[in-house]
């Protein structure tokens, strides 16, 4: 059978003429489908709220508590076991250190001497070098391609700021 | 800035008193959805539950421009369309429960016409139980409309979708209700049916 224009009608309770409404009731007379349209149409628009059982908001208010509680009791236990995990993973660490601190005082003193003197001796390299290449690098770079890079670099860092901001944004119905 | 905003503010000031007013304000329109979708009342109250328990953990990503009822809504309905989805198979229990969560009763003889009365409410049974087979995002969609008259843009907005493929949700939806209404009709009723269809 066909349905059309009744069925769009129907679905988009769109407003009908006299004639179009008398059509209307002579298909309905006849289709069984379109008169379930109607009957459903009609339970669903005069549908009832279902109420949730006395003391909803008490029921949430000790569901909450509860998960308050089982939220510190899991911050709890994951800062005990970050705070063993760090434990364990420095004594691994320094270990063979505390070892020969016991064994020799000496040999310990020396091994952070020599470290020292590595991290100082590096920096001051570093420096240097460091000196070096700003002394030297704006001879061969024209003012155009100075211009080009700080460009660049400024649209790097303006796209950044974009992602982390987009990142962070808050979507609403989470 | 209405009650409800200063409750909102309020709330996210961290004073729990505030937010209970809001759940006291919108417990039932939350159950109702969760109910709708899921089908079972003691699913339902905990799907409300939870659906509150996410609002307050999120309540300082409410955008206050928003309706609370919309945006509370719209979580309710995410929960409930994740749940069937891990769920697969919802079972309702309609034969023991009606659709206002109290246990099924016969028609209140005082009301002024029980017969029509329980035949209506016989009637949103039916259809209470006809929403399980429709898709769970469609059922979202159908309950937004029907029982709190959503505009198709607030169901848009609220499922995430667009306005076409809100409407088309709609329409399918109503065509699948229908069928199955029609099905059923002719299961109770095999005598009426082959009458009618000499009348074809």
């Amino acid at each position: 059978m066909n349905h059309l224009p009744f069925e769009e009608w129907l679905l988009n309770n769109s407003p009908v003429t006299p004639e179009q409404q008398r059509d209307l009731d002579l298909h309905l007379r006849t289709c069984a489908y379109c008169s379930a349209l109607v009957e459903t149409g009609k339970v669903l628009n005069t549908a009832k709220m279902a109420t949730p059982a006395p003391g909803f908001t008490m029921r949430f208010q000790a569901r909450l508590a509860e998960r308050k509680v089982a939220e510190r009791r899991r911050k709890l236990w994951g800062m005990i076991l970050f705070i063993l995990g760090g434990m364990v993973l420095l004594s691994w660490a320094v270990g063979p250190y505390l070892a020969s601190f016991f064994a020799s005082p000496a040999t310990w003193i020396s091994v952070i001497v020599g470290w020292l003197v590595y991290i100082g001796t590096t920096l001051f390299a570093l420096l240097d070098a460091g000196v070096v290449i700003l002394s030297v690098i704006p001879n061969f770079l024209p003012p155009f391609a100075w211009l080009v890079l700080l460009s660049t670099f400024a649209g790097m860092g303006l796209l950044w700021s974009v992602s982390i901001w987009r990142f962070v944004r808050v979507p609403q119905g989470v | 800035m209405t009650e409800e905003n200063a409750w909102v503010l309020q709330a996210q000031q961290g004073n729990d008193d505030a937010f209970t007013q809001l759940v006291e304000t919108y417990q039932k329109p939350v159950y109702n959805l969760c109910y709708r979708m899921l089908g079972e009342p003691e699913t339902a109250e905990d799907a409300a539950q939870e659906t509150f328990l996410r609002a307050y953990q999120n309540l300082h990503r409410y955008d206050s421009s928003r309706s609370f009822g919309t945006w509370i809504l719209s979580i309710a309905a995410h929960y409930c369309i994740d749940r069937l989805r891990k769920k697969k198979f919802s079972v309702f229990s309609m034969d023991v429960e009606d659709e206002d969560g109290t246990p099924f009763e016969v028609a209140d003889p005082a009301s002024p016409d029980p017969e029509v009365e329980s035949v209506k409410k016989e009637d949103r049974a039916r259809l209470h139980l006809m929403l399980k087979d429709l898709d769970a995002t469609d059922r979202a969609a159908v309950v937004m409309r029907y029982w709190y008259d959503y505009s198709e843009v607030e169901i848009a907005n609220s499922l995430k979708l667009t306005v076409s493929a809100v409407k088309s949700r709609l329409h399918r939806s109503r065509r699948a209700l229908a069928g199955m209404w029609q099905e059923e009709k002719s299961r109770a009723h095999p005598e009426r049916r082959s009458r009618e269809s000499l009348a074809f």
